[in-house]
C-alpha cells in the first residue's frame, strides 16, 4: 500500500498527476463537465458559463497575487479592456472569435503592464492603491469615449463567429468556454514548471533574494501583470460574447474585490484554488437564492433582505476563512485527501 | 476670479469631511500598518447609530452623539479583538481582504436593519448659510471644519504627551522593541481601532447633518478618501488634514473647469489621476515617512 | 425527520407546485428595491405586485391567475441579465415588467431575440421606435415629450422679452441621466431657449458646489434636474446654501409627493413633469388603487410612483386578456395584442395610450406641476404631435 509520497526522479516530482489513475479521473471529470449542458437548465447553462469565464479570470489573477505577490484592484477594469476590445472588433470589422479573443487577451495586456509600471517602485499596500486608481481610469475613459465604447448608453456585442459557425446563446457559447477554460488552466499548471513560474514564486517569496539569484524582477512583474490580464482580457472577450450587451455598469469595483475574495477563499497561488474560488463565489448567491425563492412567498420582505443577505455571507465567507482557513478550500482539500491517502495511520 | 475662489473655499469645507475620514485611516496605519478598507462603513455605521438612538430613544441629539461615541470605541475594540488579531503576521493582501470583507458585512448589517431609503437627520446646524468671502458655506461646515481642527490638536497633544499616545508611536516605529519595553501591543492596536472608529462617527454625523440624512452613499467615502491618505502620507496626522483639503479643492476645480470640457465625471476621477501621479513621483506622499522598500 | 427525507420532501414539494401551475400565466418582474434607485424604485414594485394581486382577485387573464416572478436587481446590470435568463429560459414568463434605462437597455437585444415584451419603468425616447426596440414597450410619454413639456412651460413662465431664457440641465453620468438630453437640446433650438451648459452629478454624489457654481457663472435662469428625489433634494440644498435664484424643474423620477417630504421647504416653487397624476388625485382611475388599498393595507397612502406602476401593470394586463382572447397568449402574441391598442382609457392615471406597429409612442401628453405649499398643483398639460422626426428620438 502507498502510503506517503516516493518520488524519485525529477520528472516525478514535476508531474501533474500522481498517478495514470489520477489522469484518467480528471479525464473522466472532463467528459462529465462537457455533458452537463444536456442535463442543465437555460438558467443553468448562464451559471455554468459564468462560473467557467470566472475560473479563468481568478486564475489570472492568482498567477499575479497568489504566485507573485502583487496585489491588484483593477480586474474588473481589465475584464473591462477585454470585453470592449472584443465587442469593437466583432462588431466593427466583424472578425471571428479565433482572432479577437487572443487580440483580447493581449490588449488586456499590454493595459495591464502600463498599470503595472508602477510595480517597479510600490509593494504592498501601495501597488493596491494604484492599481484601484487604474480601475476608476479606465471606468472614467470607457464611459467618455462615446465613439468607441458607447458611452453610458453601452454597444452591443455580435455573437461570436467563426467563418459560418456562428455561437449564439449559452449552450454553443460552453463550447468555446469550456475547452478554452481547460487550455488556459493547463497553460497556467504548466506554467509553474517552467523558469518564469519559478520566478515569479521567487519574487512573491523574497524579492531581494530572488534579485540576487538572477531573477530580473521588475521583468518578471511585469511579465506576471502581463500574463495575469492576458488571462482576464480572455475572460473579458467572453464575458462580452456571453453578455451580448455591454455598458460601464456591468463591470463595478465589487467585481474585482469578488474575483480577490475568490482566490483567497480557493487558495492563493494554487491553480485548484482558483477553480474552486471561482465555483463558490459564483455559486453562493445562486445557492441562497434556492434556498431563500421557497421563503419568499410566506415572507415577502425576504426579496428586499436578499440583497443585503448576499453580501453578508460573501463578506463574512472572506472572513472566516481568513481567520480560519487562510490557505484556503484548495488548501482543505489536500490535507482530506493525504488523511485518506494514509488512513488509517494518520495522527 | 470669484468663480475661482468660491471653487476652492468650496473645496476646502468639503475637504475638512475627508480629512475627518483620513485621520481614522492613518491612526489604524500609524499603529499597526493596516490600510483599513472598510473606513467609509464605519463613518455610515456611525450615522445610522446616532440617528436611530436619536429617534427611538427620545434623547436630545447631543446625547445620541456620545452614546454613538462610545458605541464606535466599543466596536472598535470589538473588531481588533475578533477579526484584527488572528491577522498579525499575515500578508498584506490577506489584511486588505479581512477589512474589505468587513465592509461588505457592516454594509449588509446596517442595510438589513435600516434598509435603503435615506434616513433623515433632525436640524442639528442652523440652516442660514454662513458668508466667508465671496462664498455663502452652509454651517455644518463649519462645525466640520472647526473638528478637525480640535482634533489636529488633540492628536498632536496626544501622540506626544500621553502614555498611551507615545506608546503607540513606539509600537509603530518597532513592535518588537515595543514589546520588550513593557508595553502590550494589542491593546495599542485595540485602542487605535477605536479612535479610528470614533472620528470616523464625527465625520458620519457631521456629514449626516450637512447632507440632512444618511444614506447607503456614506460608505463611498471610504474609497474616495484613499487618494487623501496617500497624497499627505499614510502615517501623519497633518498629512491626513492637508491631503483632505488638498483634494476637495482639486475636485471641485476639476470638476468647475474640466467637466464642461470633458463631458463630466471629471470631478469624480481627478483625486485618482492625483493618486497615480503621487505614487510615481512620491508614494510616501507628502508629510509620510521616507521608508518604502524599492527592489 | 431526518435532513435526507426532510429534502425529498422539499423536492417533491416544488416537483408538485411545478405541477399546479399550469393555469397560470408567468409574469417577470425586475424591480430595484436596494440599489442607488430604490427610493423611486419601492412604490413602482409594489404597485405591479398589488395590481396583479387586484387582477388575480377579479378573475386574472381571462380565468388564468397571472403569477409575477419577481426579483430585486439592486440597479446592479449583470444581476438584471442574470435574473432576465432565469425568468425566460427557466419560468417561461411571456412578458417582463422591469425598471431602470440601465437594464432595459442592456436587455434591449435579448428581449427582441426571445421575443418577450419588456415594460420599463424607463421612459427612454429611443425605446419608442419599434423598427429598433420591437419589443419595449412603456406607459408614460417619453422623458423627452415630458422635457419638451416643461420647456414649453419655461418659455410661457419667461416675461422677459428682451432675451431668450437660459436653461441649464443637471443629470447624473448613465443612461436614464442622459436620455432626454439630445431631444431637449433640439427642442430648446426650436422654441428659442439658450442652453446654459450641462452639468453632470456623479453617482451616489455629496455635493454640487462646484457644479451650481458653474451654473451661475454661466447665469442660467432654470434648470431642468434629472436623477431621483434624493439627488433632485440635494441640489436643491447647494443651490439655497450659494443663495441662487434659479428656477429647478425635475423629471419624473425627481418629482413626486416625495420631494417635499424629502427636501421640506427648498422645494417650494420647484416645477416637475408628472407623466401621472398623483395619488388620490380626483379620475376614475383612481378607484380601483383606492379600494384596493382600503380594502389590503388599511388605505395606506402612496404616491405617484405607485400610479406609475399600477399604470403599467394595468396596460399589459389588458395586453394579456386581449392575447389570451386571440388564443395567442405568447410574446408575440402580446406584441401584437399591444399593437392594437388606440387611445386605450387608464382613467385619467395618464394619458390615453396608443401603439402602433410602427410608433411605440404611448402618449405625447404630459403635465407640469409644481410644489405650492408642499402640494402638488397642477400647472397646465402640454401635448405635442407626434413628429416622425421626433419618433425614437
Amino acid at each position: 500500500m502507498r502510503c506517503g509520497d516516493f518520488r524519485q526522479t525529477y520528472e516525478q516530482d514535476m508531474a501533474i498527476f500522481d498517478s495514470a489513475f489520477g489522469r484518467r479521473v480528471f479525464l473522466l471529470f472532463l467528459a462529465g463537465v462537457a455533458f452537463l449542458p444536456a442535463l442543465a437548465s437555460g438558467f443553468w447553462m448562464d451559471v455554468l458559463n459564468r462560473i467557467l469565464i470566472a475560473v479563468i479570470a481568478a486564475t489570472g489573477l492568482n498567477i499575479l497575487t497568489g504566485f507573485t505577490g502583487q496585489i491588484s484592484l483593477g480586474n474588473a477594469a481589465f475584464l473591462a479592456v477585454g470585453a470592449y476590445v472584443t465587442s469593437y472588433l466583432t462588431g466593427r470589422w466583424n472578425l471571428p472569435f479565433l482572432v479577437v479573443i487572443p487580440l483580447a487577451g493581449l490588449a488586456t495586456a499590454g493595459v495591464g503592464m502600463v498599470f503595472g509600471m508602477p510595480s517597479l517602485r510600490l509593494k504592498g499596500l501601495y501597488l493596491a492603491v494604484a492599481t484601484l486608481a487604474a480601475h476608476f481610469v479606465i471606468e472614467f475613459v470607457i464611459s467618455h469615449w462615446d465613439s468607441v465604447t458607447g458611452g453610458v448608453n453601452g454597444m452591443s456585442v455580435p455573437p461570436a463567429r467563426l467563418w459560418g459557425l456562428v455561437l449564439k446563446g449559452d449552450r454553443p457559447l460552453f463550447y468555446l468556454i469550456f475547452p478554452l477554460t481547460v487550455a488556459m488552466l493547463l497553460f497556467a499548471k504548466n506554467l509553474f514548471r517552467t523558469k518564469v513560474g519559478k520566478a515569479f514564486v521567487a519574487i512573491r517569496d523574497q524579492d531581494i533574494s530572488a534579485e540576487v539569484m538572477g531573477v530580473h524582477v521588475f521583468k518578471y512583474k511585469l511579465l506576471s501583470f502581463g500574463v495575469s490580464s492576458f488571462y482576464v482580457g480572455v475572460a473579458g472577450a467572453l464575458v462580452a460574447y456571453q453578455a451580448g450587451t455591454l455598458s460601464p455598469e456591468t463591470f463595478p469595483i465589487s467585481l474585482a474585490i469578488d474575483f480577490l475574495g475568490m482566490i483567497i477563499i480557493g487558495g492563493m497561488g494554487s491553480i485548484l484554488g482558483s477553480i474552486l474560488g471561482a465555483i463558490f463565489i459564483t455559486l453562493l448567491p445562486e445557492l441562497l437564492r434556492l434556498g431563500v425563492t421557497p421563503l419568499a412567498s410566506h415572507f415577502p420582505e425576504l426579496t428586499t433582505l436578499f440583497a443585503s443577505l448576499k453580501m453578508g455571507v460573501f463578506g463574512l465567507a472572506i472572513v472566516l476563512f481568513l481567520v480560519f482557513e487562510p490557505d484556503g478550500m484548495a488548501a482543505r482539500w489536500h490535507s482530506i485527501k493525504s488523511y485518506w491517502k494514509l488512513y488509517p495511520f494518520s495522527y | 476670479m470669484e468663480f475661482f475662489l468660491q471653487l476652492v473655499l468650496s473645496g476646502l469645507v468639503v475637504g475638512s469631511i475627508y480629512a475627518l475620514v483620513g485621520l481614522g485611516f492613518v491612526v489604524i496605519y500609524k499603529s499597526s500598518s493596516i490600510l483599513n478598507f472598510a473606513q467609509g462603513e464605519f463613518l455610515m455605521l456611525g450615522a445610522y447609530v446616532c440617528v436611530a438612538i436619536f429617534t427611538t430613544a427620545k434623547v436630545p441629539f447631543l446625547a445620541a452623539f456620545v452614546l454613538t461615541l462610545g458605541f464606535s470605541a466599543l466596536l472598535g475594540v470589538a473588531l481588533e479583538r475578533v477579526l484584527l488579531r488572528p491577522m498579525i503576521g499575515e500578508p498584506v493582501i490577506s489584511v486588505i481582504m479581512l477589512t474589505l470583507g468587513l465592509a461588505s458585512v457592516l454594509k449588509a448589517v446596517v442595510q438589513g436593519i435600516w434598509g435603503t431609503d435615506t434616513r433623515p437627520y433632525p436640524e442639528i446646524f442652523p440652516t442660514t448659510p454662513v458668508q466667508i468671502g465671496p462664498l455663502p458655506v452652509s454651517q455644518g461646515y463649519l462645525y466640520s471644519v472647526g473638528s478637525v481642527l480640535v482634533l489636529l490638536a488633540l492628536f498632536s497633544v496626544f501622540f506626544k504627551y500621553s502614555r498611551a499616545g507615545i506608546a503607540m508611536r513606539a509600537t509603530a516605529f518597532s513592535q518588537q522593541v515595543a514589546l520588550s519595553m513593557g508595553i502590550s501591543v494589542k491593546r495599542i492596536f485595540a485602542l487605535a481601532w477605536s479612535i479610528a472608529a470614533v472620528v470616523s462617527a464625527v465625520g458620519g454625523v457631521l456629514l449626516g447633518g450637512v447632507r440632512g440624512g444618511v444614506d447607503g452613499a456614506f460608505a463611498l467615502f471610504g474609497l474616495k478618501v484613499i487618494p487623501v491618505v496617500i497624497l499627505g502620507g499614510l502615517d501623519s496626522v497633518a498629512g491626513a488634514i492637508v491631503g483632505g483639503m488638498v483634494m476637495g479643492v482639486l475636485e471641485n476645480l476639476a470638476g468647475g473647469y474640466l467637466d464642461p470640457l470633458l463631458g463630466g465625471g471629471v470631478k469624480e476621477v481627478a483625486p485618482f489621476v492625483a493618486l497615480v501621479a503621487i505614487l510615481t513621483l512620491r508614494p510616501y506622499g507628502l508629510f509620510g515617512k521616507i521608508k518604502i522598500e524599492r527592489v | 425527520m431526518t435532513l435526507r427525507s426532510r429534502l425529498a420532501v422539499a423536492a417533491l414539494l416544488v416537483l408538485v407546485a411545478g405541477q399546479v401551475q399550469a393555469q397560470e400565466v408567468k409574469v417577470g418582474g425586475i424591480f430595484d428595491l436596494t440599489g442607488i434607485t430604490s427610493d423611486v424604485g419601492k412604490p413602482y414594485a409594489q404597485a405591479v405586485r398589488d395590481c396583479v394581486a387586484n387582477a388575480n382577485a377579479s378573475g386574472g387573464v381571462n380565468g388564468k391567475q397571472i403569477k409575477l416572478v419577481d426579483v430585486d436587481y439592486g440597479y446592479k446590470i449583470p444581476e438584471a441579465a442574470s435574473a432576465y435568463k432565469r425568468m425566460t429560459e427557466d419560468e417561461k414568463t411571456i412578458l417582463i415588467n422591469g425598471w431602470g434605462t440601465g437594464d432595459t437597455l442592456r436587455l434591449k437585444d435579448s428581449v427582441n431575440a426571445d421575443k418577450v415584451p419588456y415594460f420599463s419603468g424607463s421612459f427612454a425616447g429611443d425605446l419608442t421606435d419599434p423598427a429598433k426596440t420591437p419589443y419595449n414597450f412603456f406607459v408614460a410619454p417619453s422623458y423627452s415629450d415630458q422635457a419638451r413639456a416643461w420647456l414649453s412651460w419655461v418659455k410661457e413662465d419667461w416675461k422677459d422679452k428682451s432675451r431668450k431664457p437660459r436653461v441649464a440641465f443637471f443629470y447624473g453620468d448613465n443612461a436614464y441621466g442622459k436620455a432626454p438630453l439630445a431631444a431637449a437640446k433640439q427642442f430648446c433650438a426650436e422654441v428659442g431657449i439658450d442652453v446654459a451648459g450641462d452639468y453632470v452629478l456623479p453617482p451616489n454624489f455629496q455635493d454640487a458646489n462646484s457644479q451650481l457654481l458653474a451654473m451661475k457663472q454661466a447665469g442660467a435662469d432654470y434648470a431642468y434636474i434629472n436623477v431621483t428625489t434624493t439627488g433632485v433634494s440635494l441640489v436643491l440644498k447647494g443651490a439655497r446654501a450659494l443663495g441662487l435664484s434659479t428656477k429647478w424643474g425635475s423629471n419624473p423620477y425627481g418629482f413626486s409627493e416625495q420631494l417635499p417630504l424629502v427636501a421640506k421647504e427648498l422645494a417650494e416653487g420647484v416645477t416637475g413633469v408628472m407623466p401621472h397624476v398623483p395619488y388620490g388625485e380626483d379620475v376614475p382611475g383612481m378607484k380601483a388603487i383606492l379600494a384596493f388599498n382600503k380594502a389590503n393595507r388599511g388605505g395606506q397612502a402612496h404616491d405617484a410612483l405607485y400610479v406609475r406602476g399600477w399604470a403599467s401593470a394595468t396596460v399589459w394586463i389588458e395586453a394579456l386578456r386581449r392575447a389570451d382572447k386571440a388564443g395567442k397568449l405568447t410574446g408575440e402574441g402580446v406584441k401584437a395584442a399591444l399593437e392594437t391598442f388606440r387611445d386605450f382609457d387608464l382613467g385619467g392615471l395618464t394619458a390615453n395610450v396608443t401603439y402602433t406597429s410602427t410608433d411605440h409612442r404611448p402618449s405625447t401628453k404630459c403635465a407640469v406641476y409644481q410644489v405650492k405649499g408642499g402640494k402638488l398643483v397642477k400647472l397646465k398639460d402640454y401635448e405635442f404631435p407626434r413628429r416622425p422626426d421626433w419618433l425614437g428620438l
